[in-house]
């Protein structure tokens, strides 16, 4: 490890030392301190990794094969080595250095400068970066004019009348992944996070809440019939398609203001159900973020990311910035802006 | 079987569909030509997944002139979601009789990748679906095609409209593409097959999940461009427990007891179609692919393995897709 990463990693785990109580599930089943500390060492380990693959330009790539910096990992990885290490200042000027003209975020560097999803997650990175308010002022902007291709009327007079095989509502539309496409399960969570952080409401910003209860009325629109959510096409030619864990995760995280809304309390319960015996790292993480935001318990998958093994070895950058958010979940949600 | 008013609406709405495809442009929607004098397929008989079946593969492999040596081979499955019980997925043990079988004719390396439409953690569909322990037991790199370095590549037909896309280098890297889908009915387009399973290259990272950018440039206009772009040198077609119906998660299994081998996806992919119980030429990626980049007609086609033979019974297709079957 050289001496940087070092201090990043050392920096890291003192912040986490201060927030012991953060690993308590919201049940309050108290994580005992054998696992406080196992868990402290993990996500150093896991963050000294992240900070070890940062790529020069600031950001990260998909993998450790890739030099090719994604917008995804970074954003992920930025939330998790948090405020307090270098590598954290070097990401958010790298975030700012690769924003679209138009006040978006590509997908990766190079990408054409049309933008998509990942503005979201931009923005959440973003949250408390002084330097960043103009560019995320910019990208609120972009993500409210943002929207799926059903919000047209021709389209969604085409989705009422000659294209009804996926039962949806087509008044209900959130964000689609890229433009020119129709509204999705993941970036709409995303979006309303993002939405849900914007500071003021001057100009059109003061359409945010507006967008947020209709992304969130799509929510609930596309869930599917035995609970949960996929990426969005709940009943396909009649028949119900099943549900997905890592999206149900992702739209519950959104949801986290609607936890007495029943096709939230659906989706917990199908998740809680679903979870049993699952072992891939990037859902695990999701899952544990979920349940966590919905007050439930999640000392469980606690056990079993801890069962896995060598969790830093994992190729997928943008898992092991999940697991270290997992792993940070009290941080996580706050960055979310999801109340705890 | 009779043919009803409602046949006849659904099937001319259905060839109104595939004609667009064809429609005459004052502008070629392809420059080249890359069909073989003669194309060459072979079906095999095989009842279950079982050991024998990297045997058969590799007696049946021997009936093709096939040069791997020293190149690098990518086989592309078809891995779309995990149901238990559902025949969604190519088989893992074919995946892997097929690995074997090109590491043995010289190939100097052989990569499995895909890039589920549906699901984003690759790793759960990977683990549930049987993958990662046989990918892991034999050694072979899987490549997550959603999340690979891309390259802005310029499409090399005109048929959607989208004159380029962003593909991971790993495939346009590749010396010997193998598209390995599962037989499929499909709601969007009728059939999965070779060609269609060529959707799995395209990036989720770049364009979602699902990739909902091909559905609006049109789906078969959208595998007619990724195909002449990205060039299918074998297919090996997974056809023992296919897939009937509201696929291609939601049909049901069809016992069809085949694998299709071709060196050519077109006329691999005639041939699955006939197996279905299908007119290939109503199939309009089929049909115009038949132009430019294969041979869809039997009268091109060397059958070198079992006789092909329609069904008793065709594949259920979902209504808006019944014209496809050619007793009709």
């Amino acid at each position: 490890m050289n001496e940087r990463a070092r201090v990043a990693a050392v920096g890291v785990l003192r912040s986490i030392g201060t927030s012991r109580g953060v690993l308590l599930t919201r049940s309050d089943s108290a994580i005992t301190s054998d696992h406080v500390t196992s868990d402290e060492l993990l996500r150093g380990r896991l963050l000294d990794e992240l900070t070890r693959r940062q790529l020069p330009s600031g950001g990260w790539a998909t993998s450790t094969t890739s030099k090719q910096a994604a917008l995804e990992s970074s954003c992920l990885a930025a939330l998790a080595l948090g405020l307090r290490s270098d590598g954290a200042h070097r990401v958010q000027d790298f975030l700012l250095r690769v924003q679209n003209p138009n006040g978006s975020w590509p997908a990766f560097v190079g990408d054409d400068p049309d933008g998509g999803w990942v503005t979201s997650l931009a923005l959440i990175a973003l949250r408390d970066y002084v330097p960043g308010i103009p560019a995320r002022l910019r990208g609120f902007h972009w993500l409210l004019k943002f929207a799926g291709k059903e919000s047209n009327w021709l389209w969604k007079w085409k989705f009422r009348t000659t294209d009804r095989h996926v039962r949806f509502d087509p008044d209900k539309y959130g964000w689609p992944w890229f433009p020119d496409t129709v509204s999705w399960v993941v970036p709409t969570s995303f979006a309303i996070l993002a939405l849900n952080q914007v500071p003021c409401s001057c100009g059109d910003l003061g359409r945010a809440p507006h967008r947020v209860t209709l992304g969130i009325e799509m929510l609930m629109d596309r869930a599917c019939p035995s609970g949960g959510w996929n990426a969005g096409n709940g009943v396909v030619y009649g028949a119900p398609l099943a549900p997905h864990v890592d999206d149900t995760a992702v739209a519950l995280l959104a949801l986290s203001e609607r936890k007495e809304h029943l096709v939230a309390q659906s989706g917990v319960l199908w998740l809680e159900r679903t979870v049993q015996g699952l072992r891939s790292p990037w859902t695990l993480a999701w899952v544990m973020l979920a349940l966590a935001a919905h007050g439930r318990p999640i000392e469980f998958l606690l056990t079993r990311l801890r069962s896995l093994p060598d969790l830093a070895a994992i190729e997928d950058t943008s898992t092991v910035a999940a697991i270290s958010l997992a792993l940070g979940c009290h941080d996580t949600l706050s960055a979310f802006g999801v109340a705890t | 079987m009779s043919i009803t008013r409602r046949h006849l609406l659904v099937g001319g709405a259905g060839l109104a569909a595939g004609a667009a495809v064809s429609i005459p442009s004052p502008l070629p929607k392809y420059h080249f030509d890359r069909r073989r004098k003669r194309s060459r397929v072979a079906i095999l008989n095989v009842d279950q997944y079982s050991p024998k079946v990297e045997e058969l593969l590799e007696s049946a492999l021997r009936l093709f002139s096939i040069d791997v040596a020293g190149k690098a081979v990518l086989l592309k499955p078809n891995l779309v979601d995990y149901l238990p019980g559902d025949a969604i997925n190519t088989h893992p043990s074919l995946v892997l009789a097929a690995a074997e079988c090109f590491r043995r004719l010289g190939a100097k390396s052989v990569e499995v990748g895909e890039g589920p439409g549906h699901q984003r953690d690759t790793q759960l569909v990977l683990s549930q679906s049987g993958y990662e322990d046989c990918l892991r037991s034999e050694k072979i790199r899987f490549v997550d095609l959603n999340h690979d370095e891309l390259v802005r590549t310029r499409l090399l037909a005109g048929y959607s409209g989208m004159k380029q896309l962003w593909l991971p280098r790993t495939v346009l890297d590749a010396d010997f593409v193998v598209s390995m889908p599962k037989i499929k009915a499909h709601h969007w387009s009728g059939v999965t097959l070779s060609m269609k399973n060529m959707f799995g290259i395209v990036p989720g990272m770049r364009y979602g999940w699902p990739k909902n950018i091909l559905h609006w440039a049109g789906i078969q206009q959208s595998i007619l461009d990724i195909c002449a772009t990205v060039s299918v040198q074998f297919v090996i077609a997974d056809g023992i427990i296919a897939m009937e119906g509201n696929g291609p998660l939601n049909g049901s299994q069809r016992h069809l007891g085949k694998i299709v081998i071709s060196n050519d996806p077109v006329a691999a992919d005639a041939t699955c179609a006939l197996l279905m119980g299908f007119e290939p030429n109503r199939i309009a990626h089929i049909r115009e692919a038949s132009r430019f980049l294969g041979n869809s007609s039997t009268a091109l086609t060397d059958q070198v393995g079992e006789p092909l033979k329609a069904p008793g019974v065709p594949f259920q297709v979902v209504p808006d897709w019944e014209y496809l079957h050619y007793s009709m």
